[in-house]
């Protein structure tokens, strides 16, 4: 049995345990019988149990990215209904933190990318949102330049300079050995990155009041 | 079908039981309340049998047993569940090729664990209405309605919604499906040309190799697994182009990587063992049977042939006894079965002869000769190069030529069997030049065939006819002769009137190939012209 076999299965157990969990909580946070005199702590307990799950994905995703061949499936993707999804995703943790959560994109547009390795990164980025903004988070999507380009925006503190300084691989790769950077970031990052066409390469920006008056991190996908 | 989601059927299946309530649990809040639930794969296949579901949503991994993907492989193939029913795969992992075992069956969608019941609402949505979308031309395939599927997809297109590909990938899959390869590959190309995407890659190999161009088929499958090693569809596809190049070693190899990544599959662990027997190296195709027959044991892959094969490995790797241990589990597998009964006899013929037991190995033959004309078309081509290789070896070599010879002329246009005719006749030195023997042979089928043709062309239709009776009887197992025959039949009854003799032979002809090769495009075509005929238009 080679290690990945054995990350897949334990991580398909851990799974389990955190649908369990997950479920379990929203089932209780959506019972009108139930009374709890402190929600934010059944909240936080739901915030906690979806990191761990996207960092999950995360690690497995990186494991497979540094150990085996692999490169984006590229398939043709409905974006619409990708973002609806993502959002449907997350609602109920939103409702629960108070944030608005909701999602802006023609309705026709159609993107080309690995939605299983896509849909990691956005999960991860309203996951992070979710915990940042003030009160209101906003994913969209948009063909600009040739390139297909996620944000997920929030109207937070912004992002700190020294983060908006770092853009590349290999700057965030050395920030994240000396503890300065999220996991997360870098996992975009590399995912981003993975997305090529003709010879373009994809990447990511951070900037600050894009739309929102806080931060904005965008995919940009050629 | 209806849209309403609360009056639709749900099955869920997962091993786990509180999942199985959190599933139930959603759905209840979207007011679904005909909701069942199982735990395996035995159960699942009971309740599908046994009541039609709109949606199943069925874990992947269920522990001991048949998986998800087995499950949705037999229920298709079985044609448990229309095409209108919904088959979601819910998986641990978010990669989907990862699970994808025979390429053939996909399920509707993946969907990947924990997810909330708005995500599962609003994919049930999305694929319901998608349904609604595709339903008529699903249909139209799933009848072997081809050219209808093909006219409603043109016009599909023709609108360019925006889910245009979509009708294009289901029409290149058409062509392929009816051969049509020059036109998938104008089609697949179109589609590369403005993005590299995954499923027209793998559509042009295919392509490619129905077009015989192997090459190009094998780099672009090479292609595909450099990008990502596991892509198993990919495997497949490279392992059979590799055949046809006549590299059999490296496609082993090639099947061997893809079972190292993806155990779980029947149909690969099998084409393996078969491709390590012929290489000779049985160490490696007696664990591949041993894998197929203990993962297939609930399967609709279960095969009498892959106990027999699993006997010879075991002969060589073990000894003979080892060999006939196996052929007894095959028979108790399969009681009362003629097509394992005759598996079972001629592999006991080549153990008992290897065995130094001369005179058993020979009733074993017998046996064995008497059961396959019993069988007739029901029985594999295949089974002809063993029959007549054991034959070979005990000294019946004119049973042995008249068997190939019968296999060529069922068989004359089936390229990659004629080769493995060929090569029998060589192994066993039954002929100088097998090339030109087969050659021969096939040169005159051809021109019976066009011959008889003509003389329908001419008008001399009852003349043809007497040609191609006589043509079916000399080769009942060759599916061009026998629709050739239906076709000449029917066009004599389209002129004369329905003769109920003639009908009758008429349906004969048609079952046998039905029985051979049910995909068969002419064959489609004879059954459509046996219907517009019987309802007198």
């Amino acid at each position: 049995m080679k290690f990945y076999d054995v990350l897949a299965s334990l991580i398909h157990d851990m799974k389990n345990s955190l649908s369990m969990v997950v479920h379990t909580l929203e089932q209780l946070t959506s019972d009108p019988s139930f009374h709890y005199d402190k929600p934010e702590q059944v909240t936080a307990l739901q915030n906690e149990a979806r990191r761990l799950n996207n960092n999950l994905i995360e690690l497995l995703t990186l494991y497979k990215i540094e150990n085996e061949r692999i490169s984006p499936t590229i398939e043709d993707v409905d974006v619409a209904n990708f973002l609806a999804e993502i959002v449907a995703e997350s609602s109920s943790s939103a409702t629960a933190n108070h944030i608005k959560l909701s999602y802006d994109c023609d309705p026709d547009l159609y993107g080309y990318f690995d939605e299983g390795l896509l849909r990691g990164v956005l999960n991860n980025l309203v996951g992070n949102g979710l915990r940042y903004t003030m009160d209101e988070l906003r994913i969209s999507a948009a063909q600009e330049d040739n390139y297909l380009v996620f944000r997920v925006e929030d109207n937070g503190v912004g992002y700190p300079k020294q983060m908006l300084a770092a853009q590349t691989s290999e700057d965030l790769h050395r920030d994240l050995a000396e503890g300065r950077t999220q996991l997360g970031i870098y996992f975009a990052t590399m995912i981003a990155e993975m997305h090529k066409n003709k010879d373009q390469s994809g990447f990511i920006r951070l900037e600050n009041n894009y739309r929102l008056p806080g931060g904005c991190f965008s995919v940009w996908l050629p | 079908m209806t849209h309403k989601i609360e009056q639709l059927n749900f099955l869920i299946v997962d091993d786990y039981g509180d999942m199985r309530g959190v599933l139930r649990n959603m759905l209840q809040s979207f007011g679904v309340a005909n909701i069942d639930s199982v735990a395996n794969g035995r159960e699942a296949i009971a309740h599908i049998e046994a009541k039609r579901y709109d949606v199943i949503l069925c874990d992947y991994n269920l522990g001991d047993g048949r998986d998800g993907q087995q499950i949705l492989e037999e229920i298709r193939a079985r044609k448990l569940i229309g095409v209108s029913s919904i088959f979601v795969m819910i998986t641990a992992e978010n990669t989907r090729l990862m699970v994808m075992g025979a390429v053939e069956y996909e399920p509707d969608s993946y969907l990947t664990k924990p997810f909330t019941k708005d995500l599962l609402a609003q994919r049930l949505e999305r694929l319901l209405n998608r349904k609604a979308d595709l339903l008529e031309i699903e249909n139209a395939i799933d009848h072997k309605e081809y050219e209808l599927a093909n006219v409603m997809l043109d016009k599909r297109i023709a609108e360019n919604p925006r889910n245009v590909n979509e009708f294009i990938k289901l029409k290149a899959e058409l062509c392929i499906k009816a051969g049509a390869y020059d036109q998938a590959e104008a089609i697949y190309s179109d589609v590369l040309v403005q993005r590299d995407i995954a499923w027209a890659r793998l559509g042009i190999g295919k392509a490619y190799y129905g077009n015989r161009r192997f090459d190009d088929a094998k780099r672009v499958f090479e292609g595909l697994l450099e990008g990502n090693e596991r892509f198993m569809a990919a495997y497949d596809w490279l392992a059979k182009t590799q055949l046809a190049l006549d590299e059999p070693q490296k496609a082993q190899k090639v099947l061997e990587t893809a079972t190292a990544h993806s155990a779980k599959a029947i149909v690969r662990q099998r084409a393996l063992g078969e491709l390590a027997l012929s290489n000779h190296d049985e160490k490696v195709a007696e664990h591949a049977f041993s894998q197929a027959i203990h993962l297939g044991r609930h399967s609709i892959y279960k095969h009498p042939s892959i106990y027999a094969n699993l006997a010879k490995a075991k002969a060589t790797t073990t000894n003979g006894e080892a060999g006939l241990r196996v052929l007894r589990d095959l028979k108790k597998a399969f009681k009362g079965d003629k097509e394992a009964d005759l598996y079972s006899s001629m592999t006991e013929a080549v153990l008992q002869e290897d065995m130094g037991n001369g005179e058993r190995a020979r009733t074993c033959m017998i046996n064995a000769h008497e059961l396959y004309k019993e069988l007739g078309t029901r029985a594999a081509p295949e089974l002809a190069l063993d029959m007549a290789r054991s034959c070979s070896k005990m000294g019946e070599t004119e049973r042995a030529h008249e068997l190939l010879q019968q296999a060529v002329k069922n068989n004359h246009s089936d390229e990659t069997f004629l080769k493995q005719v060929g090569s029998t006749l060589a192994d066993l030195g039954l002929s100088d030049d097998p090339n030109a023997l087969i050659a021969d042979i096939k040169k005159g089928i051809v021109r019976l065939n066009n011959r008889g043709v003509e003389l329908a062309k001419v008008g001399k239709l009852d003349e043809a006819m007497l040609l191609f009776e006589e043509a079916v009887e000399g080769m009942p197992g060759n599916k061009v002769v026998n629709l050739n025959a239906a076709r000449i039949f029917m066009l004599q009854m389209k002129k004369s009137g329905i003769d109920p003799k003639r009908l009758d032979q008429v349906r004969e002809y048609l079952t046998r190939v039905r029985q051979m090769d049910s995909e068969n495009r002419t064959l489609h075509k004879m059954e459509r012209m046996l219907k517009q005929l019987l309802s007198g238009s």
